[in-house]
């Protein structure tokens, strides 16, 4: 009971709003929308870059989820189902919107080794103290959000999911369909281009600072 | 963890020795690593860079009248009120 004497709301779960959704509640479709709108919006951001795609890509997942909610399994945890969802809304329209280009060779951004194992990658210049400034910081995160993209797909939705969207590894493993050591492998390879990529711009000198 | 060395530990464990799901014994072997090798401790440090610079990638702001031009979509698309 609340202090006015009123019995608690419970807050419906995810179960409970599809269930919804399919007997034609729309209070149930708008509580949906209410509660995963800005999480659509930000997977569809990271993989399209673009303001007004992300939103056009967040309203297909919608449309799709009111359209196909039928073939929900309901043994499944919405969320995942939810999610591939839109990462597939957001890579088709990605598709649409760019020209398709060759995804980077990842094994040539990670480190190499002497054979008694000690590092024999070229000596880079250690960035990580600059993103102490704001700003600076920033602009390496627009750079990274580039790297990122040019990943194979494999690669990308993990780095996102984990790194930037912060979900859990047992529910990115549910979401993509694969095991929890070949997430930690493939977000561990992702992570390691996308440090080499941000050493390589680190090293080189801007444009203009060399034209002065 | 005998033949700790550079490549072991940026390629095979380092991302278990940052989420935690390394055991003791093994992470103590590390960090003696990492004091007698400064790339490795420079390479943790820009990994480590890394993941904060990716945290920054969410998108600043979601468009304040998102939920409602989405419900507005999917009604004037599906057919029947939403």
């Amino acid at each position: 009971m609340k202090p006015d004497g009123s019995a608690a709301q419970a807050e419906p779960t995810d179960l409970d709003l599809v269930r919804g959704i399919k007997s034609g509640d729309e209070d149930a479709f708008e509580q949906m929308v209410e509660r995963y709108h800005a999480r659509v919006y930000s997977l569809s951001y990271g993989v399209l870059r673009n303001a007004e795609d992300a939103e056009e890509a967040t309203q297909d997942t919608f449309l799709t989820l009111y359209r196909k909610i039928g073939t929900f399994d309901e043994s499944k945890k919405f969320f995942s189902w939810f999610y591939r969802v839109a990462l597939n809304q957001a890579y088709s329209r990605a598709r649409r919107r760019r020209p398709t280009t060759a995804a980077v060779p990842i094994e040539d951004y990670l480190p190499r080794f002497a054979s008694d194992g000690h590092i024999a990658s070229p000596e880079l210049p250690d960035w990580s103290a600059s993103i102490e400034d704001g700003a600076i910081a920033r602009e390496l995160a627009g750079r990274a959000g580039e790297f990122i993209a040019d990943l194979p797909p494999a690669y990308r939705d993990v780095i996102w999911m984990y790194d930037v969207e912060e979900m859990s590894t047992a529910d990115i493993a549910e979401t993509l369909e694969i095991s929890i050591p070949a997430l930690k492998s493939r977000l561990h390879r992702a992570r390691l281009y996308v440090r080499q990529r941000l050493a390589e711009i680190s090293r080189a000198p801007a444009p203009e600072e060399v034209s002065r | 963890m005998s033949d700790l060395n550079c490549k072991r530990f940026i390629l095979e464990c380092l991302i278990e020795y940052e989420d935690g799901t390394m055991p003791a014994d093994e992470r103590a072997l590390f960090e003696q690593h990492m004091e007698l090798c400064p790339p490795c401790l420079r390479f943790l440090t820009s990994y480590r860079a890394t993941g904060k610079t990716l945290k920054l990638l969410k998108p600043e702001e979601i468009p304040p009248d998102l939920a409602q031009s989405v419900l507005a979509f999917v009604r004037s698309r599906a057919g029947r009120k939403a």
